[in-house]
């Protein structure tokens, strides 16, 4: 039997329990004394996974746009006709999936009966089945999922933000695709995916919630299969140029007032995940000194009536992309992307202001310390870790680390005016 | 179940002790009427409390307190349930026995929200001029923002064709037209209002109970002792128990797809004493991914990405909404009747009314889970005059049979349809031949 390893933080008072079963998966358990189960089972395939091939094949798949996200809906049929939401009905389970850029993920929550669920979850993302007949199903459902998207301004904003922002990286891609890409998908392309991407040893799973490991262990052992463990080459675009694509994006939808994000493009990326989450945590540190609520950036455009009260910032450090966003509702977006160039100037003249530095240290103390409250964060939270190949407790040592010299050199090094871009969507002129 | 400590006339504080979590959880609601005259009013004034306090008069200063408090976080609520408007603040706060330092977070959290309620910044005898218009132009933006949101922007228009000349009607933000005409004057004298006359809830959900909801009762004790309490009840909520005749409505807007929001009637409510059968009925109906709508409008018949039922338990209304193919508004609108019609005709499987159960059972247990929820709950039995636990509910539906869900689908009535009907594909079609 393989080992079991305990990796615990003292601090936190936080332990999970890693291992890698025999079928080839990684396993993550995470107790937890709370009355929902949540179990996250993942591959790391998302929108961007477009072009790839096995190793030994001599060419590369191109596949349509939006097909990790058509196969996540296309696996919850199953060959007996029974739909996978009505096997987790008989255990009250309340279950869902969803793709992002870089994962697929299927999950599940419950109160009771967690390892029959867990056989289901781990049953049927196994169990492949697609018809041509099934796969034309789906087009309607995703083509109505589509067109949602397509009148929501925010995903408007986010998709136009990384057109201008990326010449060639595949975080251009839509994740549902578009209509005409998702009428290109055969199950033929289903299963060449499914079996590239869908191998045990390119996923993961994590559990939380009042959870025994053994009973885990022995769930994955009735039901799953000795994988290939074969090596995947994906293929991504090359040459992204640390400059923004365009400088601008601009839509009109019927909304009420003009929306604005402002992007910063990043693309030094370290290999090593250990900087990449020092980074992470860093800037996350930086941007609350810039833009959070007790700063001089909000509180002047909002007092001025310039901004709605609704200021999001984030930053965003994966291995395959990297960006700071600011965003919100402005009657002039111009300005307050003018603004936004001359106070950044400003700060990096003048100096940051050390008190916020020390107060956004300790959000971002009590933020980690506050992390572990539910089930739900936590698994989602292991995934990402695992994927990012990062350690979850190490934020601790990390933020007590990172000094106010530290989020000054990142201000110089990540704020230029030629990483920056901006997207709108404007409201549609009326007559 | 919440333990209640008076804190003034018309006002209790509601305790829960849970070691779930690490933060713990303080809100204050005031209950108003709602009402068109007010709506407006009662949702601006937190936002104008908000803004500057006694002792930190600017909004930077508020939450610079806030993040050396280690991030705790104060929020303005204002949310309609029934004919009731709440408003009022919401609070997160870390315990403080995971502070490295000492720091008395829950204490420093309390004093500020106390005198965020009762001693804002008070500029000639009342609100902060520039706050008020601030605010205003805020939640003007807000009400005019609805529209962003096509799915949320076709139920409010339902609910509002629906029960037009009913309380329910008015939206918790008022009107563009009811916000413009504000004054510094009228919102101060109905903060005051509220304040001393509207009946308030108080919260601590989290842990050391004891110590801690001590702590949150004297400072809310001191704090509402400023102003001159009375009793008052808790606002009724005027309830239609069928619907007379269909009222069809149809609007354009430039958008990819149509949204059709259809409301009916329940007929019961959930003071009735056994509106948790209405509750399997909707479970069964419109809930989550084994319910009848998600089954046969998406699953069967691919209409669309989401189709479900949302009730209001104290109104007795319910919701069904969905975003569809605009020319497939009527296959759609039928299908959603037709499997009504199917429960009111006891077209219900085993598998159905087990899965309904199931599903609702854990979504009971799972309250626990969080502290908001947890809150949520509590507040929302109180203010029905219930006070039993999720676990307690969960227990209840088990009895539920068939025929009770049948008995109670045959109270539902259709009042009214509304269908945003999107226009942007239709254009592009014609110039694309």
């Amino acid at each position: 039997m393989a080992e079991i390893i305990k990796v615990e933080n003292e601090f936190l008072g936080e332990k999970y329990y890693v291992t890698k079963h025999k079928s080839g998966l990684e396993i993550y358990v995470f107790p937890k004394k709370l009355t929902k189960y949540y179990a996250l089972f993942a591959t790391r395939y998302g929108a961007i996974d477009n072009a790839f091939k096995l190793e030994g094949e001599d060419e590369f798949t191109r596949v349509p746009d939006g097909i990790a996200h058509f196969l996540e809906h296309k696996m919850f049929e199953n060959e007996d006709g029974v739909d996978t939401f009505e096997r987790y009905a008989k255990f009250g389970a309340s279950a869902n999936a969803y793709t992002s850029n870089t994962m697929t993920a299927y999950l599940f929550s419950c109160t009771e009966h967690f390892y029959n669920s867990l056989e289901i979850l781990l049953d049927f993302v196994t169990h492949p089945y697609f018809t041509p007949e099934t796969v034309q199903k789906e087009q309607g459902i995703i083509g109505q999922e589509i067109r949602m998207y397509e009148d929501n301004p925010g995903n408007r904003l986010f998709m136009g933000l990384m057109e201008a922002m990326y010449e060639k990286n595949n975080m251009r891609i839509d994740i549902a695709g578009t209509v005409e890409s998702i009428s290109e998908i055969t199950a033929d392309i289903l299963y060449k995916c499914y079996n590239t991407f869908y191998d045990l040893s390119n996923m993961a799973l994590a559990v939380s919630g009042d959870v025994d490991v053994d009973k885990v262990l022995e769930v994955a052992d009735k039901i799953l299969k000795v994988c290939n463990a074969q090596k995947i080459i994906r293929c991504y675009p090359e040459g992204e140029k640390a400059e923004v694509f365009k400088k601008r994006y601009s839509a009109n939808l019927q909304v009420a007032k003009p929306m604005f994000m402002i992007g910063v493009k990043d693309i030094d990326i370290s290999s090593d995940p250990k900087i990449r989450q020092w980074k992470s945590a860093a800037v996350n540190i930086l941007d609350s000194m810039l833009f959070s609520r007790s700063g001089a950036f909000y509180n002047e455009l909002y007092d001025q009536g310039l901004i709605s009260p609704n200021l999001g910032y984030g930053y965003d450090h994966a291995k395959t992309y990297s960006f700071n966003i600011i965003s919100g509702e402005a009657d002039n977006p111009e300005l307050i992307y003018d603004r936004f160039v001359k106070y950044i100037d400003d700060k990096k003249q003048n100096g940051l202001d050390r008190d916020a530095f020390e107060r956004c240290k300790r959000v971002a103390y009590a933020a980690n310390v506050c992390s572990y409250e539910n089930t739900d964060y936590i698994a989602n939270m292991l995934i990402n870790n695992v994927f990012e190949e990062t350690d979850m407790f190490g934020y601790t040592d990390i933020i007590s680390s990172i000094t106010f010299e530290d989020v000054t050199e990142l201000l110089n090094k990540i704020f230029k005016e030629e990483y920056y871009t901006m997207s709108v969507v404007n409201p549609i002129e009326t007559k | 179940m919440a333990k209640r400590i008076p804190i003034a006339p018309g006002a209790s504080l509601n305790v829960i002790e849970t070691d779930k979590f690490k933060t713990n959880f303080i809100s204050v609601n005031f209950i108003a009427p709602l009402s068109s005259d007010t709506a407006s009013l009662n949702a601006l004034f937190p936002a104008v409390l908000r803004r500057g306090t006694k002792s930190y008069p600017t909004t930077a200063k508020i939450n610079e307190r806030l993040e050396y408090l280690y991030g705790s976080g104060i929020g303005t609520r204002n949310y309609k349930r029934g004919e009731m408007q709440i408003v009022g603040f919401s609070a997160h706060v870390m315990d403080n026995s995971f502070t490295p330092d000492g720091t008395d977070i829950l204490g420093g959290t309390l004093d500020l929200l106390c005198e965020m309620i009762f001693s804002p910044k008070i500029t000639d005898g009342g609100f902060d001029k520039a706050y008020v218009e601030s605010e205003k132009r805020s939640l003007t933006d807000a009400v005019k923002a609805k529209i962003n949101n096509k799915a949320q922007y076709a139920y409010i228009r339902c609910q509002q064709e629906m029960c037009r000349g009913e309380a329910y009607g008015v939206q918790e933000t008022g009107t563009v037209e009811d916000i413009e005409k504000i004054t510094p004057d009228t919102l101060f004298s109905q903060y005051k209002k509220i304040i001393s006359d509207a009946r308030a809830e108080i919260f601590y959900v989290g842990r050391n109970a004891s110590e801690n909801a001590e702590k949150v009762a004297d400072k809310m004790k001191t704090a509402f002792a400023s102003v001159t309490r009375i009793e008052s009840p808790i606002p009724l909520t005027e309830v239609i128990r069928e619907a007379k005749e269909v009222r069809e409505i149809v609007e354009d807007q430039p958008v990819a797809q149509g949204k059709l929001c259809m409301g009916f009637r329940t007929g019961t409510v959930l003071d009735d004493g056994d509106y948790h059968i209405f509750t399997v009925m909707n479970e069964i109906y419109g809930s989550g991914t084994s319910c009848k709508l998600f089954m046969n409008v998406r699953e069967r018949l691919s209409l669309c990405y989401y189709c479900s039922s949302s009730p209001e338990p104290r109104k007795g209304v319910m919701f069904v909404s969905s975003g569809i193919e605009v020319e497939k508004k009527d296959v759609a609108q039928a299908e959603i009747i037709a499997q009504l019609n199917n429960i009111k005709e006891g077209i219900i499987s085993d598998e159905e009314m087990d899965s309904a159960k199931k599903s609702l059972r854990n979504g009971y247990l799972g309250i626990s889970d969080s502290a908001g929820g947890i809150e949520s709950w509590y507040l929302g039995r109180r203010l029905a005059g219930l006070d039993d636990s999720p676990e307690e509910a969960a227990e209840k539906i088990e009895s539920v049979t068939k025929e009770q869900v049948t008995e109670m689908a045959k109270k539902v009535t259709l009042d009214t349809v509304y269908f945003l009907r999107g226009t942007l594909l239709e254009k592009n079609e014609g110039g694309n031949e």
